[in-house]
């Protein structure tokens, strides 16, 4: 009996382990074709990540400036309704906090916010930015005589304001002071638009009335830069 | 893996798993920076222009307008102290000092951000309607049917959450504590 060369458990063996080789190369050789996608939708994933909690605090349609105050005229001060379980106001809101509302957008010039406090009632006021952003926020006993004014400029407006004074013939302000006017604050936003939050609380609820008409002296007006 | 069959997987890939980290990372409160205190749980950076994105992502989401930090800080606890997660069919003690501030308000919530509708109609406590013992510490029954003295009413939805407001708090937060600040404990009682 002869035995053919195919036939012989070594070569067949041989080829067994070639060919299982081979398989494992084409394993291998897609697996490293596969590494740039895998990498891309890594990468992918990461700045669609990035890109949206970027993005949601101006995007998302509950955001508070754009549910509260992106659709209120310019210079309006609105105060919102009563905080109950069917109300439409903020998410979260405190029962015993009358709160007002005002926009601003300082593409045409500065924002000029007042405000007196009662003192039977505590009083804040918020600065954000449409982002929610809090750039300042200040109580009644950080107002001097009781009384809030606020000027929000850009940094544009706020330097151009301190050239002018300078070439007035006033000293030009250090770094890091403001050349507000007396008794005024003037805070520089990083932003042209944002909005203002004024709080006045009621010790209890049979004084929410009283807290709200505190909120009555709160003012926005928007101010043009004089010629 | 050709171009073409791999170009729509890696695509759908990548959305899948951005958005599934932008879900995951606005659960359990706004950003990084929480501060605890027993059951209850502040993120003081909120207040303030150093906010981090995710905060700020989360907070938009909600549509919560947070306190400044010249107007006070907030707490939230969704737990007791025991760590089970509040809810309205027990009774809760919430009881100990008051927080370090000009004024203190406590409100029971929907997890959705909704004021909890309830017969009383009742949404809340302030510091300054409080009954106190002669030492000036408080108890607050928190609970579905009435109670005499400081009443929270606590409405049918089963799952709510507190928030503690410290108008004008005395403190500010040192890293991840609070100097000087005290919270009241919050201890289930009996559940139906």
């Amino acid at each position: 009996m002869t035995e053919t060369l195919s036939d012989s458990p070594r070569v067949a063996g041989t080829r067994r382990l070639s060919w299982s080789r081979v398989g494992r190369e084409k394993q291998i050789d897609r697996a490293v074709r596969a590494i740039p996608w895998v990498l891309g939708a890594l990468f992918g994933a990461v700045a669609l990540h990035l890109l949206t909690i970027l993005a949601l605090p101006t995007l998302w349609p509950g955001a508070p400036y754009r549910a509260l105050a992106a659709g209120l005229p310019l210079g309006k001060t609105a105060i919102l309704p009563r905080p109950d379980p069917d109300s439409l106001g903020a998410a979260f809101p405190d029962p015993f906090a009358a709160t007002a509302l005002c926009r601003f957008d300082l593409s045409q010039g500065s924002a000029r916010i007042r405000a007196q406090v009662d003192g039977a009632h505590p009083f804040s006021i918020s600065v954000r930015l449409t982002d929610g952003t809090i750039i300042y926020s200040g109580n009644d006993r950080d107002a001097p005589s009781g009384r809030f004014n606020i000027r929000i400029v850009t940094q544009k407006q706020a330097d151009a304001e301190d050239v002018s004074q300078t070439s007035g013939g006033d000293a030009a302000p250090a770094p890091g002071q403001s050349g507000a006017a007396e008794g005024e604050l003037r805070l520089t936003s990083p932003n042209l638009r944002g909005f203002v939050v004024f709080r006045a609380l009621a010790s209890r609820e049979e004084d929410y009335d009283a807290a709200g008409s505190a909120l009555a002296t709160a003012q926005c007006a928007m101010e043009k830069p004089s010629p | 893996m050709s171009g073409l069959k791999a170009l729509p997987l890696a695509t759908i890939a990548a959305l899948a798993l951005g958005s599934a980290a932008t879900l995951f990372s606005l659960q359990g409160g706004p950003g990084f920076g929480a501060v605890r205190l027993g059951a209850w749980t502040s993120w003081p950076q909120v207040g303030d222009s150093d906010i981090d994105p995710y905060a700020r992502a989360s907070l938009a989401v909600d549509g919560a307008l947070p306190l400044g930090s010249r107007e006070g800080v907030a707490f939230i606890a969704t737990t007791d102290d025991e760590g089970a997660p509040l809810d309205a069919r027990c009774d809760y003690r919430i009881s100990g000092a008051a927080p370090a501030a000009r004024f203190w308000t406590l409100g029971a919530y929907d997890v959705d951000g909704h004021l909890r509708p309830n017969l009383a109609h009742r949404h809340g406590l302030t510091s300054a309607a409080l009954l106190r013992d002669s030492d000036g510490d408080f108890v607050v029954e928190a609970a579905r049917g009435a109670r005499p003295g400081n009443w929270l009413p606590l409405g049918e939805k089963s799952r709510f959450i507190l928030i503690l407001r410290a108008y004008q708090a005395k403190t500010s937060a040192i890293g991840d504590a609070y100097q000087g600040m005290s919270v009241p404990s919050i201890a289930r009682g009996n559940c139906s």
